[in-house]
């Protein structure tokens, strides 16, 4: 048995699913969280599956997700439906009822965030709607738990006994009513009874898609135009606003008769008044930067440096290397395997556990600003400078979750429904440090700039000018040049951050990097480990003479010349690059590892170090993430040209930054690399400043 | 006249929306339709942040134009 949860975005779908399947998927105060369907089995029914579904305003497809939802619903046919609908927004909530109510699947309206409802001294009468709508309602709140069960049991109980299929409420009126009668008598023989009413209305909006897959013989179509050309007329508007106005219509009477809101309308909340500062024309920006800067003072400066210097110096320094050397001494372990575990896996996967506090101190606080609503606004207030260089605001969600892994980011994509402004997206959202980044950045910070408050912090606002400039040039080539689509987007209420998600999507992120440290991260330290302590001839190394000859040392030395003008064309750091693109957080562990006793900041000097960071955050994402692009860019030569992009632009950043930066601060003589690095500049300038093509405005003009 | 143009906290009911595009019956689905009522929070440069039949939703100067109230 399967059962659908339905509803529009943002109505507490996944939590209710999580309630239900005992799941952890990851819930957001922001809209467009769930874009693919996911199932799970009802807690104590293995027999029955829920599907979660990406939140959907309207059966109309709009957006990707909206039409995975609508595809679902009306060619798969779950046995029954729970539409979740927010308590407190039940009008605009009902407009999607209407339309499940058509499908003629059993179904139950679920009431949610009935605790909000009853604070704001709102009534429902549920018996009321009941009676209104023709469907069973039930009042529930996920978030607390409440009467969550009892929704899906009454759904159970409704597919077993075969009952529950809406009956059909009385939307439309007048004509339209007539109309659709009319309709129905028609192509009742081609379709069938069961979601007749559906069938009807999309043939009466002239829904291409829908009546594509009904298979309508012209002469019914033409036979039943007339009808529809009838009501257009009588009401002077285009058949499909008629059948919307009419649905709210119904709507606006049903609320009137079931619903009791105590707020007047025109009156400020809470939310309002926290928006008017927030996303305030000339506070909206220096405020986001001012939060950011914030957590990451506290993550990466300040506390997460002392919880991280614990684990690196203290227990994968002090406590647990000793220690575990005295034991493979005392049982009389091979010298190699000792340091296979001590120098291999301890330091290497220590290393990238090492930071594990001071990512999860910035994830804490990305959930808050997460599940609080804050970061819904950033989306509008963002929107502006997005919209300028052509991205809508809707770009910044991806961007959002990319902060957490660039893949899911990359997914999010989805939710954009301009598909140039999707590819783009695609392309610049792994820019935003994601967690494996952030370890680098920690690194590089707390080992080359410790007690600097700005280093970590002015990185995040590299990559987000990164992504800004990138947008700006990328618009005025021929690949991207085109009309910026419009942005609408639904604003979260906000409310105090749940304990309960925020934990669920820190512990999600941590569970995932502690995953990756026990699997990739592992089998490459092993593999770096292995290349590093034997030669060619597979003789063992000493690890303090002789690194220089190991197979490592060899094939990072042969292609070391490429990062040269970077500042670090050591084969150390060559190595960390390559390794790194198998998993971002390998760059720390490789460069720990090839340090050895010295430490890292024997490689590089700071300004070197500041160039590495730049190459590993700016340069194509981990091997994850650039086969998640390739997918969803759905065509190999867009995901070779992201690819390309993202390596010429982290090469030329990190060569602009090493030879400019020694130069101008420590007193490197100026020569060739300067040149090249202004000659960077000057066309990145070019690219960024240059007016619109001709070429472009014109085709823009005529395929407008 | 165009949503851009009305006062912030004032409620205004909606005459029309222009267009005859999927973006339309996209707004139309969020509640912008002839007769609902709407309240601009949060105004600039033409993008707002409005509330439509209890909701905040957010919307650039391009669509904002073609809400006319």
């Amino acid at each position: 048995m399967i059962i659908a949860l339905a509803g529009n975005p943002n109505s507490g779908k996944t939590t209710l699913f999580n309630n239900l399947t005992g799941g952890s998927q990851y819930v957001g105060n922001w809209p467009g969280v769930t874009v693919e369907k996911k199932d799970g089995k009802l807690k104590g029914h293995p027999d029955v599956t829920i599907q979660d579904l990406p939140g959907i305003y309207s059966l109309s497809p709009y957006s990707l997700e909206e039409v995975v939802a609508r595809q679902y619903l009306v060619n798969e046919k779950p046995d029954a439906i729970i539409n979740i609908i927010d308590g407190t927004n039940i009008e605009r909530n009902l407009y999607l009822t209407t339309q499940l109510l058509e499908l003629e699947i059993p179904m139950i309206l679920a009431i949610n965030m009935i605790d909000l409802v009853r604070k704001n001294g709102d009534q429902i009468n549920v018996k009321k709607l009941e009676n209104d709508l023709g469907c069973k309602v039930i009042e529930m709140s996920a978030l607390k738990g409440e009467n969550a069960l009892e929704v899906a049991e009454a759904a159970i109980q409704m597919v077993q006994e075969h009952t529950g299929i809406p009956q059909n409420p009385h939307v439309f009126t007048g004509s339209v009513e007539h109309a659709l009668a009319h309709i129905e008598e028609s192509i009742e023989p081609i379709v069938g009874s069961k979601g007749l009413r559906w069938f009807a209305v999309k043939v009466f909006e002239r829904d291409e898609r829908a009546i594509r897959e009904m298979g309508l013989s012209k002469e019914i179509l033409d036979h039943v135009e007339s009808h529809i050309r009838d009501c257009e007329k009588e009401l002077d508007d285009d058949a499909e606003s008629i059948i919307t106005s009419q649905r709210y219509d119904y709507i606006a009477k049903v609320m009137l008769e079931c619903v009791k809101k105590k707020r007047a309308r025109g009156e400020l909340s809470v939310s309002d008044k926290i928006d008017k500062i927030v996303t305030n024309r000339i506070l909206g920006l220096p405020i986001f930067f001012a939060i950011m800067w914030f957590v990451y003072y506290v993550s990466v400066s300040t506390l997460g440096t002392w919880m991280t210097d614990w684990t690196n110096d203290v227990l994968f320094g002090e406590i647990i290397p000793p220690a575990v050397s005295t034991f493979c001494e005392s049982v009389g372990m091979a010298g190699w395997l000792e340091s296979l575990i001590v120098d291999g896996i301890i330091g290497g996967v220590g290393t990238v556990l090492g930071f594990v506090p001071q990512i999860l101190l910035i994830f804490l606080f990305l959930a808050i600003l997460e599940d609080c609503g804050y970061m819904a606004r950033i989306a509008f207030v963002l929107g502006r400078i997005f919209r300028r260089f052509g991205l809508s605001g809707k770009s910044f969600i991806p961007i959002l979750i990319s902060t957490g892994c660039g893949v899911p980011g990359i997914m999010g994509t989805r939710t954009i429904e301009n598909e140039k402004d999707r590819r783009m997206t695609i392309m610049l959202t792994t820019f935003i440090p994601c967690s494996a980044k952030t370890e680098i950045i920690a690194m590089i910070t707390t080992e080359f700039f410790p007690g600097n408050v700005w280093v970590a912090w002015s990185m995040w606002v590299l990559s987000f000018l990164v992504i800004i400039f990138s947008g700006i040039a990328l618009k005025k080539t021929k690949l991207f040049a085109g009309e910026t689509a419009p942005f609408v987007m639904e604003l979260p209420a906000y409310h105090f951050p749940s304990g309960k998600n925020v934990a669920l999507r820190v512990w999600d992120r941590g569970k995932h990097f502690i995953v990756k440290a026990g699997t990739i991260i592992f089998s490459i330290v092993v593999i770096v480990w292995f290349l590093e302590s034997f030669s060619w001839s597979l003789q063992l190394l000493d690890p303090e003479t002789q690194l220089d000859q190991s197979i490592l040392a060899s094939i990072g030395g042969a292609l070391a010349w490429i990062f040269a003008p970077l500042g670090f064309g050591s084969w150390q750091g060559t190595v960390a690059i390559i390794t790194a693109e198998m998993a971002k957080e390998t760059a720390t562990s490789t460069v720990v590892m090839l340090a050895g006793k010295a430490g890292i900041t024997s490689l590089f000097t700071p300004i070197a170090a500041l160039s590495f960071m730049a190459m590993n955050l700016f340069d194509p994402p981990c091997i994850a993430a650039m086969s998640a692009c390739m997918r969803e860019m759905g065509d190999r030569k867009w995901g070779w040209i992201a690819i390309g992009y993202q390596f010429m632009l982290g090469y030329c950043l990190s060569l602009v930054i090493y030879q400019m930066g020694s130069w101008l601060f420590y007193g490197a003589a100026f020569g060739f690399g300067q040149i090249v690095a202004i000659v960077i500049i000057v066309a990145a300038l070019y690219f960024i400043f240059r007016p619109v093509p001709q070429k472009q405005i014109n085709t823009q003009t005529a395929e407008a | 006249m165009p949503l851009t143009y009305a006062e912030m906290n004032k409620l205004y009911t909606v005459k029309r929306v222009t267009g005859k595009d999927e973006v339309r019956a996209h707004l139309a689905t969020l509640g912008f339709v002839e007769g609902s009522q709407v309240k601009v929070i949060q105004s600039i440069d033409g993008n707002l942040i409005v509330d439509i039949k209890g909701v905040r939703v957010a919307l650039d100067e391009s669509l904002a134009r073609r809400v006319l109230v």
